[in-house]
């Protein structure tokens, strides 16, 4: 079971977009990303609206992948800018390893 | 795929230490313009941000990146303090072939002649052209980004430089987008591409364009080029997925993941090769990363360039 932090869209906020709660998951942006992978971005995207931050440090490789290619934000019908919200996660896991 | 931190790391190191993502000194970077002479006055600075100039170390490096990717040697780069030589630094700049460096190197020398020939007022000053720092945002390395992103805003601005024109697309953003978003400093920029007023009836040909993500969605500026080969004779072919719905060349997964950028470079390719027409890019990095992958791709400043001299 993945741990719940309601704190964690709050931790988020300083690394940029907080639109996430938007989200519907549809799969719009899973669908059109190129890289076709395992709900990519939308699983990601869900994680951060429970704020399931242990399965977001688990998958945080999986960020890299993300070409910031900006498809799935101008494909996502919620305007929930989930490409932005890939990048926030990068810099969130970048200032988590320098901390650490 | 490797560890995104590792290569994080080794970028981050190299920028502090040299500037550049690459970590090789910028008189060995940045040659293109020493038997070109452009003008050293004029109204509006060509800014290169040094992309195309690196796009045949990233060819060297991606090469070997991609030979040890998944295997025991890929842990290795979290070592790497003394950076492997294949990575950075000297190492690079020798195991990269003059060649490449002269092919990108010809691409800058014609966007000089276009602009010239379109009369555009511009200088070039290789003592304030540096790299942008628009890897380190992409991977997220903000800190790293900021840092250097206000070394090169004080530089400019100590020179008292305003205006700026680019030359490729992830320049074009972080100039315009990230440095009065993320350091305060707002410059007048504009790519190349806007200023190119030429024509010639002469042609008769089609091309494909391939539209790179930051013009095609980020700046949406997709329609220019079209329009200004459309002037030159060159009528565009479109893919399903051009302008702003554009598909990633792959390019930017090149460092963490040479694999993963090859298969969603060949989706691409075959989506361009359709047409059945000469695919044209304008993004040094979407030109590397499908040269790379085997097709027969021209930038578009060689284009243009061929429509002046022709
Ligand atoms: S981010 Fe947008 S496109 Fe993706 S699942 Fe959510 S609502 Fe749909
Ligand atoms: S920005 Fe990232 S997540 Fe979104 S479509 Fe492009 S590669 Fe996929």
């Amino acid at each position: 079971m993945a741990r719940i932090e309601t704190a964690f869209i709050e931790d988020m906020k300083p690394f940029g977009e907080d639109v996430a709660a938007a989200c519907f998951n549809c799969g719009t942006c899973a669908a059109i990303c190129p890289l076709v992978s395992d709900h990519f971005p939308r699983k990601i995207i869900r994680y951060v609206q429970i704020g399931a931050k242990d399965r977001i440090l688990e998958h945080s490789r999986d960020l890299w992948q993300c070409l910031h290619c900006g498809l799935c934000t101008q494909t996502c019908p919620r305007g929930a800018n989930p490409g932005e919200i890939i990048l926030s996660l990068k810099r969130y896991v970048v200032a988590n390893w320098r901390r650490s | 795929m490797y560890n995104p931190k590792d290569i994080i790391d080794v970028i981050g190191a190299n920028v502090r230490m040299t500037r550049n993502p690459f970590g090789i000194p910028k008189f060995l970077v940045n040659s293109w313009h020493q038997d070109l002479h452009p003008p050293q006055k004029g109204e509006a600075m060509l800014f290169t941000g040094l992309m195309y100039q690196f796009v045949p170390y990233i060819e060297t490096s991606t090469d070997y990146l991609a030979r040890f990717e998944d295997s025991d040697w890929s842990q290795y780069l979290r070592y790497a303090r003394y950076m492997p030589g294949y990575l950075s630094g000297l190492g690079l700049a020798l195991l990269t072939p003059g060649s490449q460096k002269r092919k990108y190197n010809a691409i800058l020398q014609n966007i000089v002649r276009i602009l010239a020939a379109s009369r555009v007022s511009f200088f070039y000053r290789p003592e304030l052209d540096d790299y942008s720092g628009v890897l380190l945002y992409d991977l997220g390395d903000q800190d790293a980004f900021v840092q250097h992103a206000r070394y090169v805003a004080a530089k400019l601005k100590k020179a008292g430089i305003r205006k700026l024109i680019t030359v490729d697309p992830h320049t074009t953003y972080a100039l315009k987008v990230l440095f009065p978003k993320y350091v305060e400093a707002e410059f007048d920029v504009t790519p190349y591409v806007e200023l190119i007023n030429l024509h010639s009836h002469n042609g008769t040909r089609r091309v494909t364009l391939h539209d790179p993500c930051f013009y095609g969605r980020y700046l949406a500026v997709s329609d220019t080029p079209r329009r200004v080969l459309s002037n030159m004779g060159i009528d565009c072919v479109n893919v399903r997925n051009s302008g702003s719905f554009t598909s990633c060349c792959g390019g930017p997964a090149e460092s963490i993941s040479p694999k993963l950028s090859d298969q969603i470079v060949r989706k691409r390719i075959d989506e361009l090769k359709s047409t059945g027409e000469p695919i044209v890019a304008m993004c040094p990095i979407c030109l590397g990363n499908l040269r790379k992958a085997g097709a027969n791709v021209e930038d578009l400043a060689n284009v243009i360039a061929a429509g002046i001299n022709g």
